[in-house]
């Protein structure tokens, strides 16, 4: 198979793909310098975990899933000419992604009242940066899927949910690492 | 004659049911994370438990919602660079 085919059988546009593989890589190395730092403090680290607010993050999961099922059904319903439906399922998609913005918000906002900062504890210094930039990117997503359901051309929807199927993928993999592995 | 797809890069199999079920494997999955993280076994054990499903999560999302199980080389190329990021992972965690 020559590179040209196997690069045609990429679904979407080109670009996208450069996109997500360019943010996994980014998130990857952060993730695995997280982990090699740990080694010089593990107590420190599992002691720095245990402030963590789990039980939000876990069910940031379910919601990121949720909204990225909502992004999926709507190129699926935007295919099949169902433009009404699929805006919807855009929109509550990108509602999702606020909400978990809020929860994260929270979150963040529980550290400060402990006196939590990026200068508590390298831990930290990791946990904002990884957590603050995945959720930079949900913030942008919402605004994809928000303009994507206005400008509802199928190519347009199809790559506004690649880009927030990336940003799910980043949490799934880095949500048990940052939060889980203690 | 059959007629040609408007969107010839199209995926054809999306249905609703087989997104639907996704979504709920999905949550199947990040449910057992949750109960996975409750029990008392060696953390070694629940630690790789952990990182297994996040990587099945992960295809699962490469395959159904970005359309990778029509491009098995990709999907398979993805499915590698993951498990061996979480093998460094793990081997990080067990040091």
């Amino acid at each position: 198979m020559s590179d040209a085919s196997l690069i045609d059988e990429l679904p979407g546009e080109l670009l996208m793909w450069v996109l997500i593989i360019s943010e996994l890589l980014v998130f990857g190395v952060g993730l695995i310098a997280f982990m090699a730092v740990r080694l010089t403090d593990p107590v420190g680290f599992a002691e720095a975990q245990s402030h963590l607010y789990r039980t939000g993050a876990a069910f940031n999961t379910a919601v990121l899933v949720t909204s990225g099922y909502l992004a999926a059904q709507a190129l699926h319903w935007r295919r099949a000419a169902r433009r009404g439906v699929a805006r919807l399922a855009l929109i509550g998609a990108a509602l999702l992604g606020v909400v978990f913005l809020i929860i994260k918000g929270a979150e963040y906002a529980g550290k400060a009242a402990q006196g939590i900062t990026f200068e508590t504890h390298p831990f930290f210094l990791f946990y904002y940066l990884l957590t603050g930039f995945h959720a930079a990117h949900v913030l942008a997503g919402v605004g994809i899927l928000l303009l994507v359901s206005w400008r509802d051309d199928p190519r347009n929807i199809e790559a506004g949910a690649q880009f927030w199927h990336m940003v799910d993928l980043v949490w799934i993999m880095l949500f048990p690492v940052i939060y889980l592995l203690g | 004659m059959p007629t040609a797809s408007p969107f010839p890069k199209y995926s054809n199999r999306r249905f609703p049911n087989a997104l639907t079920s996704t979504w709920l494997s999905l949550l199947a999955l990040s449910l057992a994370t949750a109960l996975l993280t409750l029990l008392s076994a060696p953390p070694e054990l629940v630690g790789a438990g952990i990182l297994i499903l996040a990587l099945i999560k992960a295809r699962v999302i490469l395959a159904r919602y970005l359309d990778l199980a029509e491009s098995p080389a990709w999907l398979c190329g993805f499915t590698m660079v993951l498990t061996g990021f979480s093998v460094v992972i793990f081997a990080l965690y067990l040091i």
